[in-house]
């Protein structure tokens, strides 16, 4: 069998090495056969519900067994899936059901209250799919997985496969389109440079809802590897022990993870033989943070990433460079290419900062429902189809040819890993009694790679209190979101064209204290 | 009551005091119990456990080590407390 779409590299993996272990999940472990089944008896029952090619599956779980079932029965059914925090607060889950179109959600019974209201308003939605107890109009997912499977329609390359939110600097998360033919092009380029076999076992902390931590599982089926999963990195003895126990040879991290990582003790003294390679992105790592992190798990070798979800992965620095350029997120991945281009769409030379292009069958179809915002980001190429991604991030390249991050074009900030849009907690901190302006910024930070910061002002005859506005934040926001600390200024900074003054605001830095003290 | 239950109940305070303003100032409604779990209730997430860790090590001299770090060891204020009294005797 020629494997087309994503649900092909399942059945390969499935037919060469049906025993082998496809996910481990604390106690529960999955074999490729028992995925391969279980997807087939999920794609059945939601064709049975009415699930047609094209439609939206909103898969709304924590790292499990369950989101790799359901990610993959969606696919064979010809649905794309949604990704989305299972963190994220009601709001936010009715805007994305509704603006995706989604016909059905999967969540845990946990949340099913708050996904069932969130879907209310969602104009497509049907069907709440519940993994354990299910509530009053819920359907089960472990029944739905246990359908006869039955046989369907073919599913093509260019059937829509997945719509991944991600924040744009205007508010609301837009939806980044892909087709099945975009998301198995970057895996398999991602996996021919890292080097990725049928004997890899990869411990993700990662959330799957996430694309970072997503790849690993359509990579882990490409190949036929193990993904070990855990939430998060709550209890790093419990990280500690997986990599020993489960011979985790690929670990993954962002900046948060490696900074945990490196404040363990006796982690550095540890035996861990089968590590072989750890991989870096979300944001970059400083040059004493990777030494550390090389330190301390001095066997395995580091990648060091950059990409945005727009095309899952744009450069990696090979190992080989890592003492040469410690700084640089290195070259195009393998089948692409980028180049930078000034403000007049100059290609600029080495040493010189412009604008990352990028071009390759990774980049996105568009973004979902938004053709000006699609219009934006994507460019024609020089002839009709050819499509140029504009990467809206300011880079430069030495010599060699090496690329460098130098900023980025908008204000998103980037903490523990996750896009933050300003403007997002602005809105937020705006509906607060009281608030007469708000900027938020993000300062760099060495545990979270950057921290978020409010500065507010109060209308005249409010005093605003900084811990209220934190705990109005973390009510409406996801926790990565809410601000670490809040200022109150009696007026803040402006541009001289009137605009509140970012620049000034991020260069105070931090705040007048941490957490405990000033909030 | 015994010079060993008098320092329990004082590290016991001590933990709670720090829990309650390093983490619980955004949450005013939640009365912690000692056998409440932190991570459950969402009250501490992975980088809190950071911080808790390094603030355990400091205020009581003990070294604390990556596997550790359990919720069987730093789960609830009573697991953090029996977790200082054990690394103390030893």
């Amino acid at each position: 069998m020629n494997p087309r779409t994503l649900g092909d590299e399942l059945r390969a993996a499935a037919a060469r090495r049906g025993d082998h272990d496809a996910i481990v999940a604390g106690p529960r472990r999955l074999s490729y056969a028992e995925l391969d089944r279980a997807a087939d008896g999920f794609a059945a029952g939601l064709r049975g519900l009415g699930v047609q090619r094209g439609d939206r599956v909103a898969v709304i779980l924590r790292n499990g067994i369950e989101p790799a079932i359901a990610i993959y029965g969606a696919l064979r059914a010809g649905a794309a899936f949604t990704p989305l925090n299972p963190t994220a607060k009601a709001h936010k889950l009715a805007h994305l059901l509704a603006h995706s179109g989604a016909i059905a959600a999967v969540c845990s019974s946990d949340i099913a209250q708050t996904v069932g209201a969130a879907a209310v308003k969602a104009p497509n939605f049907r069907h709440l799919i519940v993994a354990g107890d299910p509530i009053d109009g819920s359907r089960s997912f472990e029944e739905l997985v246990s359908t006869e499977p039955a046989a369907m329609r073919e599913v093509l390359d260019v059937d829509l496969s997945a719509i991944i939110y991600t924040s744009g600097s205007t508010g609301m998360p837009k939806g980044v389109v892909f087709l099945h033919r975009n998301m198995r092009f970057v895996a398999g380029s991602i996996v021919e440079y890292l080097g990725l076999h049928a004997g890899d076992r990869i411990l993700c902390v990662l959330p799957l809802s996430h694309t970072y931590g997503l790849y690993h599982l359509i990579m882990a089926v490409r190949v036929g590897a193990t993904l070990v999963l855990e939430h998060g990195m709550t209890f790093p003895g419990r990280i500690v022990e997986a990599l020993e126990r489960e011979q985790i040879t690929v670990l993954p991290g962002v900046p948060t993870v490696w900074q945990v990582l490196i404040s363990l003790r006796g982690l550095a003294d540890r035996d861990l033989p089968h590590l072989r390679l750890l991989t870096n992105a979300g944001a970059a790592l400083s040059v004493s943070q990777l030494a550390a992190v090389r330190r301390t798990f001095s066997q395995a070798r580091m990648f060091s990433m950059y990409g945005q979800t727009e095309c899952k992965r744009v450069c990696y620095l090979p190992p080989d460079q890592l003492n040469a350029r410690p700084a640089s997120v290195g070259i195009a991945i393998p089948g692409t290419e980028v180049w930078i281009e000034d403000e007049a769409g100059r290609e600029v030379g080495p040493g010189e900062v412009g604008e990352l292009m990028i071009r390759g069958d990774h980049i996105m179809q568009g973004y979902w429902n938004d053709p000006q915002a699609t219009a934006r980001k994507l460019e024609q190429g020089r002839f009709p189809g050819d499509r140029v991604l504009r990467s809206g991030d300011l880079f430069r390249r030495d010599r060699e040819g090496f690329l460098y991050f130098v900023g980025r074009t908008d204000d998103i900030i980037k903490s523990r890993g996750e896009k933050i849009a300003p403007r997002e907690i602005e809105e937020v901190l705006y509906a607060a009694t009281g608030v007469r302006e708000a900027a938020v910024v993000g300062v760099d930070d060495a545990l979270l790679g950057q921290a978020v910061i409010a500065h507010v002002s109060a209308v005249e005859g409010y005093a605003l209190d900084p811990l209220a506005l934190r705990r109005h934040c973390a009510e409406q926001l996801e926790d990565y979101m809410v601000p670490k600390t809040v200022v109150v200024h009696a007026e803040l900074p402006k541009t001289d064209n009137g605009k509140l003054d970012k620049l000034t605001l991020r260069a105070l830095g931090p705040g007048p204290a941490a957490r405990a003290g000033c909030v | 009551m015994k010079h060993s239950q008098r320092i329990g109940v004082a590290v016991r305070d001590e933990i709670r005091a720090f829990i309650q303003d390093t983490f619980l100032y955004m949450r005013p409604d939640l009365e912690l119990q000692d056998d409440d779990n932190l991570m459950g209730l969402g009250v501490i997430d992975s980088l809190g456990f950071v911080e808790l860790v390094e603030e355990v090590q400091s205020r009581y001299a003990i070294a604390i080590d990556d596997i550790e770090i359990t919720e069987e060891n730093l789960g609830s204020v009573s697991a953090i407390v029996r977790f200082i009294g054990a690394k103390r005797r030893s």
